[in-house]
């Protein structure tokens, strides 16, 4: 199964121009609210339409504005769970299910498969207020699954549940799309949730996709400078690069051959940047530069800490683990080396 | 004094409910001490009026119902303008005094109003006949229940629809199934309040249909003419007691309808 949808259109005076494929994956769409997560879910369900553009779904073409192609949702065989409004709150756990394929054999065999699969039994005559929000959610995911679909889509299907229902979830859900063997689209704008879940990212900003790509290609090599924003980077930079040198404050970095130059965006995540004692009879070695401490902030198992830079260099955040932090004894010393890897400095056509 | 204070502010509601209870006690003990409600209840013309008053107000909820239920999905499924400003338009004849209302309807459909000529070649008189009196009833009631829908409509989450859609149910199918289920109590509260107002409808009526026994001249409007005729206050409140009696009965009917157990607790 694979889903090819590429659409553009305005809602209000919201537009947007969405590119997205999917093979057998679980694809995060990744964005803030109000970026267009939901919109493109909605369009590739059928419930909106865009303007133009076409919508491929397990090789039937669902929507071609030129073709004049554009079939109902009740056709386009998507199952579409979205948080709040999960389940119809007048009808029991499988009544739910199976509405609208009261009469199928088939189906009813696949939700026995479901409710073992999801730790339903016995909840079958339950109202939807008498189960818990984790089994609220596993029902929606049944009944998205009960009939046969080409595409899973899921509007933020988690967002209301703790931490530990989450992780429970994500693994089933995992276990269920290998099994469906189903393309999943995933909306969150939870970056862990993105992490821990996707195959593959699509980043959305403002009605369009920045980057789609495997999910440590957009992690480790952002598109864009709104890409690496968005996935959580802390330290962007404008920065000259030339070869395999890059200059950013009159500090010149070494870095791996990339074929940019001239005016590009430099970014490091805090968590990669390393901190190393300062000695004032040795010069810094390469990629590193002195730093004054400014600001020092506690989060229990990691530490944020902002640095100034004395002499050449940027300014930093740079984020170290509470062990590490002790055993430098970072409070003890105002002035420290900030070592940026090669490998992970991020270097993006200027934006 | 008691510990938490005397509870001075049930003083306003009890006089509220006397302001309401008294009136109907009045009326009950003049009907008892100075009417003669066997009387009415033997007379020809007290039934015919009640029987008229219970059908015409059953077909104008019937109506309303029928023709206001789409509607108001259309209106709280719009978001165009045209479509909030219908939504106004329909708490106008809230506000009207029916009179104005019958006065109304007699411009358009009277024998003399604008469509009056089309009407009668067609072959359709409306002034005074039974069909005006659900016309005046209709015009009246029928903006409570619609706006009644209209606010549960518009309550609903449309992704629950859009969910049903997905699973592949029709539309009529998800309006029966998902739709319907969801907003049925401001649907049953409304026809409640269409029916009731339409039971208790008289201006318009009295000016668009009349009053003609066994024809136009339901419940309120016969009270009316005993009360104008030669048997007074006294003939008017043994009508009245018998319809209070008959709506309350049947009010009492209808919210166990609307409320079958409640929706879905």
């Amino acid at each position: 199964m694979t889903l090819h949808a590429s659409f553009q259109g305005c809602a209000g005076d919201f537009a947007y121009d969405i590119a997205l494929a999917a093979e057998h994956e679980l694809l995060v769409l990744y964005g803030h609210s109000g970026a267009g997560k939901t919109m493109a879910l909605r369009s590739i369900a059928g419930l909106a339409r865009p303007d133009s553009g076409t919508i491929e779904i397990g090789g039937r073409t669902v929507f071609d504005s030129a073709a004049g192609i554009d079939q109902p949702p009740q056709q386009r065989r998507t199952g579409y769970v979205v948080q709040e409004v999960a389940l119809f709150p007048h009808l029991s756990v499988e009544r739910n299910v199976l509405i609208g394929v009261e009469g199928s054999t088939e189906a009813r065999a696949r939700w026995g498969r479901l409710r073992d699969a999801l730790h339903l039994g016995g909840l079958d005559n339950r109202r939807p207020h008498e189960l818990s929000g984790g089994q609220q959610q596993r029902v929606a995911l049944a009944r998205a699954l009960v009939r046969p679909v080409d595409v899973l889509l899921l509007d933020e299907p988690f967002s209301a549940l703790d931490d530990a229902l989450r992780a429970d979830l994500r693994t089933e859900l995992k276990r269920l799309q290998r099994e469906f063997a189903v393309p999943v689209v995933f909306v969150t704008h939870d970056l862990r949730e993105a992490h821990l879940l996707a195959d593959s990212v699509a980043v959305i900003d403002d009605g369009r996709i920045l980057q789609l790509a495997p999910r440590d290609e957009v992690f480790r090599r952002p598109g864009a400078r709104r890409v690496a924003e968005l996935t959580g980077v802390r330290n962007l930079f404008a920065a000259t690069a030339s070869g395999d040198r890059v200059t950013v404050e009159g500090l010149e970095l070494r870095l791996p051959a990339n074929g940019l130059s001239g005016p590009v965006d430099l970014g490091i995540r805090s968590e990669r940047c390393n901190l190393r004692r300062f000695d004032p009879d040795e010069p810094p070695p390469p990629n590193c530069f002195v730093g004054r401490l400014v600001e020092d902030l506690a989060f229990g198992n990691t530490h944020t800490l902002r640095f100034e830079p004395d002499g050449v260099g940027p300014r930093i955040e740079v984020e170290v683990a509470a062990r590490p932090y002790e055993v430098l004894d970072v409070p003890s010393r105002n002035r420290w080396v900030i070592e940026l890897p090669p490998d992970d400095l991020l270097v993006m056509p200027q934006s | 004094m008691t510990a938490r204070g005397r509870n001075w502010w049930v003083i306003p509601p009890v006089l509220f409910g006397l302001f309401f209870l008294l009136p109907l006690v009045g009326l009950a003990w003049f009907a008892i001490t100075d009417g003669d409600v066997a009387a009415e209840l033997g007379s020809s013309t007290t039934w015919d009026a009640l029987r008229l008053s219970l059908l015409t107000a059953t077909f104008t909820l019937v109506l309303a119902v029928v023709l206001g239920t789409p509607l108001a999905y259309l209106l709280a499924a719009s978001e165009a303008g045209w479509a909030r400003l219908t939504a106004t338009l329909l708490d106008l004849p809230l506000v009207l005094p029916p009179v104005v209302s019958g006065i109304a309807l007699l411009t358009v459909f009277g024998r003399r109003g604008y469509l009056g000529d089309p009407l009668a070649e067609a072959g359709v008189t409306l002034s005074f006949t039974t069909a005006a009196v659900v016309l005046a009833q209709l015009f009246v009631a029928a903006p409570y229940y619609v706006r009644a829908a209209y606010a549960g409509f518009s309550a609903m989450d449309p992704r629950f629809e859009g969910v049903a859609y997905t699973l592949g149910l029709s539309r009529w199918r998800t309006f029966r199934s998902v739709t319907l289920p969801l907003v049925w109590p401001a649907l049953a509260g409304g026809a409640v309040l269409c029916w009731a107002r339409a039971l208790g409808e008289l201006g318009a009526t009295l000016l668009f249909a009349g009053s003609l026994p066994g024809r136009t001249q339901t419940m309120p409007l016969a009270i009316l003419s005993a009360f104008e005729s030669n048997a007074g206050l006294a003939g008017a409140v043994s009508i009245a007691v018998i319809l209070v009696g008959f709506a309350l009965v049947l009010m009492v009917l209808l919210h166990r309808l609307s409320t079958p157990g409640g929706a879905y607790r």
